[in-house]
C-alpha cells in the first residue's frame, strides 16, 4: 500500500481550500522523528496486520521553529490518516465535524457515512492512544461507520479500530 | 448575475467553508480568545445555511441542524440557540437520534457552566449566567468571563 501525503487534494477536493496545511505538517511531522521519504509504516486495523509506504515531497525543517509542535503532530496525523482511509476503502472527507460530534470528520464513499477520529503520537503507547480515541468515537450517536485511527510518527505506524 | 445567484453557495462549498470555520473556532477556543465568540457566530451561520439546504431526514442535514445549535450556543448566543432547536425539532423528518444530540447539546452546556461556576450551580443559580452575559453583550460590553 503506497500513502501518498502529496495526493491528499486530489483524494479529499475539499481539502484545498482547507487552510490548515495538512500535507506540510506531515511531511514535518516524518521528518522532526527522523525519517526520509518513503518510509515503511506498520498497519494494523481491527488487528490485521500490513505495512504501508509513506511517501512525501521534503519539506524544511526550518518552518518547525514557527509552528505549534502539537499542531504539526495532530495535522501530520490527519493528513497520514485521511491518505490511509482514502487507499485502503476509498472514503472521502465530507466536512469537518464540532468536537461535541465526538469525531474530527465525516467521510463518505459508495457505502455509506463514516465519522473519523484521528490522533497522532510523536513518542509513547500509540495502542493505549487508540483505545482512547475507539471509546471517544463510540459516543458519537450519528448512524455512519466510526472509526478510530491513531498515527505514530516515532515508528511510522497507523493504528486503526472500528466500533 | 442576480444577488440571489451569488449569494447561492453550493453544499460542498458549504462544506469547506464549515470546515475551516470549525477548525479556526476550535483553535481560538484552545487559546481562549475573545475571538472565539465571533468564530463560532461564522460556523453557525454556515451550519444554519446548510441546514436550509438539506434534508432533516440524511446525516448531512442532521449534522448541520446540531451543529447550528452547537455553535450558535457556543458563541453565547442561548435564545438564539433555544429558537433553532425549536424550529428543527419541529421537523417530522429530523431522526429521534438527532433529537436527542440536540437536547444534548444544552445538558452539555449546563454541566459545562456548572464546571466554570461551581457555586452557582449549587444553589440553582446558573441560568443568572445567561442572563448576566446577555445584558453585558447588549451593553457592548466584552468583559464576561470568556468561560460563561
Amino acid at each position: 500500500m503506497r500513502l501518498m501525503l502529496h495526493r491528499l487534494c486530489s483524494m479529499h477536493p475539499k481539502l484545498r481550500a482547507y487552510r490548515a496545511d495538512l500535507v506540510k505538517s506531515g511531511a514535518l511531522a516524518l521528518q522532526r522523528a527522523g525519517h526520509v521519504s518513503p518510509a515503511a509504516a506498520v498497519v494494523v486495523h481491527d488487528g490485521l496486520e500490513t505495512v504501508a509506504g509513506i511517501e512525501w515531497l521534503a519539506e524544511d525543517l526550518r518552518a518547525l521553529e514557527l509552528l505549534d509542535h502539537n499542531r504539526v503532530t495532530e495535522d501530520g496525523a490527519e493528513a497520514v490518516a485521511l491518505t490511509y482511509v482514502n487507499v485502503k476503502a476509498g472514503w472521502v472527507v465530507k466536512r469537518r465535524l464540532q468536537r461535541g460530534d465526538h469525531a474530527d470528520w465525516l467521510m463518505e464513499n459508495e457505502d455509506g457515512s463514516m465519522a473519523v477520529e484521528v490522533s497522532g503520537t510523536v513518542a509513547g503507547d500509540p495502542l493505549g492512544r487508540l483505545g482512547e480515541k475507539k471509546r471517544q468515537v463510540a459516543e458519537c450517536s450519528l448512524p455512519v461507520y466510526r472509526l478510530a485511527v491513531v498515527v505514530g510518527f516515532e515508528r511510522p505506524s497507523i493504528l486503526a479500530g472500528s466500533v | 448575475m442576480t444577488d440571489t445567484a451569488a449569494l447561492a453557495i453550493s453544499e460542498d462549498e458549504l462544506d469547506t467553508l464549515v470546515s475551516i470555520a470549525i477548525r479556526r473556532a476550535e483553535i481560538l477556543d484552545d487559546e481562549g480568545s475573545p475571538a472565539a465568540d465571533d468564530a463560532w457566530c461564522e460556523v453557525s451561520a454556515y451550519e444554519q445555511r446548510l441546514a436550509a439546504i438539506t434534508s432533516p431526514s440524511g446525516i448531512a442535514g442532521g449534522v448541520a441542524r446540531v451543529g447550528a445549535v452547537r455553535a450558535t450556543l457556543a458563541a453565547g448566543h442561548r435564545a438564539e440557540a433555544e429558537h433553532l432547536a425549536a424550529r428543527y425539532l419541529a421537523e417530522s423528518q429530523l431522526p429521534a437520534e438527532r433529537r436527542a444530540a440536540v437536547e444534548r447539546v444544552f445538558q452539555e452546556d449546563r454541566d459545562r457552566l456548572a464546571r466554570h461556576f461551581p457555586a452557582l450551580a449549587r444553589t440553582g443559580r446558573l441560568a443568572e449566567v445567561a442572563k448576566w452575559k446577555a445584558s453585558a453583550a447588549a451593553q457592548g460590553s466584552r468583559v464576561f468571563p470568556r468561560a460563561a
